[in-house]
């Protein structure tokens, strides 16, 4: 194939020469492995013991009842063993970086999710692993960040540019250039320059397949919606590819709306995005007229991010995917509403979709049927979350924790 | 005839190793780029790098990175850059070249570019993130051959043979290699491997060959003088003007590169 890695006029390898010969083994290595009977198995046993594939669909019949419209099925890629899709991936490209004799694994991380998931797969192969995570994530999603380093990784913080998921990639991606010799890039989202964007779709693809299936016994036909929530695309592109050829069932990608529509406000690329050539391949960017990337912002860290997956720039393009974006506002409230009546706690990301999916459902018929893919579980946002909603309860634990840590100290001395 | 060539002649004649200088446009103001560009000339720099700032450069180390980031919280516009270039290039008799990442180029339109580039008094492009892979869609190599523009490439010491023949096959003016596998940054040693890919490189480019990334002082032009065609000094002369305090940036530079006995 001469043009390699294009999705349409988007997507490509657009890096440094010196990036070229560790991404055209990457790629090689993953051919390779795709027709490699014994990779695939390898792999899907991981799936099955380690992370506990297949994820239930779920049927959420109170909020279904409650919005009297389509019927809402939630695919619960929090039930992952680090809480979010992420880690099938990662699984996936450990085996590639094992296949290659890499010793060490980086990645970048927004939510701190994706480092998590690099963070074990590293410690359950026993590659070293450094992962890269704004300091302004750092400051919002701490509790991934002790977890990452309980697993034996070393979080480094960014400190440079906007200080979040952007500028990890950025970190990340100058890490492999100076270590491609001995470091495999666990690149977390269906982002940057090729292979990754189809190596991070084809094994995220599980998710689809397994929708599928699961509908298909459930309810006996396909879905009418599949809805995603969007920061690069990775779960997206997982829940969307298996649909792609199924022209009646609808895509829709949630982005984040953030807290208004200013400039910095929010994370939406559909509108106000502009194609651009940033970290390494073609897409849609927030960016100005000079091309430099834009603040962003959102409530989840997961969506904080002014590129998407080039393959979901395509499929806008060509109206196969449709895109929506929910505020930080209405995004609390779907988490509310999940938690309160499917006991169901969802990822500030996953809830992005799932608030779509509830402003959507009472518009439909009631036998329609509209699959959320709930990426993630939510944990870690634990602590936005009760600064959200104030709870004074939670901010006492807090003081007391710190008081009680203090007391200790002092006694010691 | 593009100045880049009467430069590289030039060398060749006197028989030494040229020098190529960089600038980060807008750092620390644009005033200071400006002067700095032309202490450079007087101090008988052959080429200047005039880098473009742009808010994700992903192949620059901290000090470049920082001088960029620096550049655009002063506000510095793809535009001061070309009327900075039109001004000096009236002024200054050394080829000036662009230094920018691909995005710049794209989002201000490639052809426009090499066009605007060309007309201000630019020689040379060196944009390191637009491999020969994306030539079919981007046409950026044609652009720049068709507006009387250097497209130099930049390739490392991991270069596959293979790709450093493809590269090879359509470098114009001379080439760019690192001294390591890397991101640009001042080193207190160059790469021990560095002979060996050098010679490598000779046998594969009959175009001259520029050598950058980690080159700091006059030891390292020293240990190049005989491996390669021009040195290129880039995070060294940041540093400089980091450390200057108040207005002594354009001395502090000039001292720095009569230290090198040019």
């Amino acid at each position: 194939m001469k043009h390699k890695g294009h999705f349409g006029k988007f997507g490509g390898r657009y890096v440094p020469e010196m990036l070229i010969p560790a991404l055209e083994e990457l790629e090689k290595t993953y051919l390779e492995a795709k027709k490699d009977a014994k990779f695939k198995k390898e792999f899907k046993h991981l799936l099955t013991t380690f992370c506990g594939r297949p994820t239930p669909l779920t049927f959420a019949e109170n909020i279904t009842k409650k919005l009297g419209g389509a019927k809402i099925y939630l695919k619960n890629e929090g039930l992952n063993p680090t809480g979010a899709h992420k880690i099938t991936h990662c699984v996936g490209q450990a085996l590639l970086a094992r296949k290659m004799g890499k010793k060490r694994l980086i990645a970048e991380t927004g939510a701190g999710q994706h480092g998590l998931a690099t963070a074990t797969v590293a410690a359950k192969f026993g590659f070293s692993c450094t992962v890269y995570m704004g300091e302004v994530d750092i400051q919002r999603q701490r509790p991934n960040v002790f977890l990452m380093e309980q697993l034996g990784t070393e979080v480094v913080p960014v400190k440079f540019g906007q200080r979040t998921l952007k500028d990890a990639v950025n970190a990340a991606l100058k890490d492999y250039i100076e270590n491609v010799k001995t470091t495999h890039y666990v690149l977390g989202s269906v982002v940057g320059p090729h292979p990754f964007p189809t190596i991070n779709r084809d094994f995220q693809s599980v998710v689809g397949r397994e929708i599928k299936k699961q509908i298909k016994k459930l309810e006996g036909t396909l879905p009418d919606y599949v809805i995603a929530c969007v920061g690069g695309g990775s779960n997206a592109m997982g829940a969307f590819t298996d649909f792609i050829r199924d022209s009646d069932v609808h895509l829709i990608g949630v982005e984040a709306g953030g807290k208004g529509k200013k400039i910095g406000e929010h994370a939406v690329r559909f509108p106000g995005g502009s194609i651009g050539v940033i970290e390494g391949y073609k897409s849609y960017f927030l960016q100005d007229s000079d091309g430099q990337l834009q603040k962003t912002h959102s409530i989840s860290a997961g969506l904080d991010y002014p590129g998407i997956g080039p393959q979901l720039a395509q499929l806008q393009n060509s109206k196969r995917v449709e895109f929506a974006s929910v505020t930080d506002k209405e995004t609390l409230k779907a988490f509310r509403l999940l938690a309160k009546l499917e006991g169901i706690i969802p990822a500030l990301e996953s809830a992005h979709a799932a608030a779509q999916a509830i402003k959507l459902a009472p518009k439909l018929r009631k036998d329609q049927i509209i699959v959320v893919n709930l990426s993630g579980r939510g944990d870690k946002d634990l602590f936005i979350v009760a600064k959200e909603f104030k709870d004074k309860n939670f901010f006492q634990f807090l003081k007391d924790y710190l008081k009680e840590e203090n007391k200790r100290k002092e006694n010691k001395h | 005839m593009n100045l880049i060539d009467k430069q590289l002649k030039k060398i060749k004649k006197e028989k030494r190793l040229g020098l190529m200088t960089h600038v980060v446009v807008g750092y620390p103001s644009l005033e200071v780029t400006e002067s700095l560009v032309k202490v450079m000339e007087a101090a008988g720099v052959d080429f200047i790098e005039l880098q473009i700032p742009f808010s994700d450069p992903l192949a620059d180390g901290p000090t470049i990175m920082r001088a960029c980031e620096k550049a655009l919280e002063n506000g510095v516009r793809v535009v001061d850059a070309f009327e900075l270039v039109q001004k000096l290039s009236k002024q200054i008799k050394i080829p000036l070249l662009f230094m920018a990442y691909y995005n710049t180029v794209f989002k201000y339109g490639t052809e426009k570019f090499c066009n605007d580039a060309r007309k201000a008094g630019i020689c040379g492009l060196v944009v390191p993130d637009i491999p020969l892979e994306e030539e079919h869609q981007e046409h950026f190599i044609k652009y720049c051959k068709k507006a009387g523009l250097k497209n130099i490439r930049v390739v490392s010491p991991i270069s596959t043979t293979n790709r450093l023949k493809k590269n090879a096959e359509i470098a114009s003016g001379f080439v760019y290699c690192t001294t390591r596998q890397g991101i640009t940054g001042a080193k207190d040693k160059l790469n021990p491997n560095i002979s060996s890919f050098l010679k490598k490189m000779k046998k594969v480019f009959r175009v001259p060959i520029a050598v950058g990334f980690g080159i700091s002082k006059k030891e390292h032009l020293k240990q190049l003088s005989s491996l390669a065609d021009i040195a290129v000094i880039g995070s060294a002369i940041i540093d400089i003007v980091n450390k200057s305090a108040g207005n002594t940036a354009e001395k502090d530079v000039k001292d720095f590169l009569n230290s090198l006995s040019l």
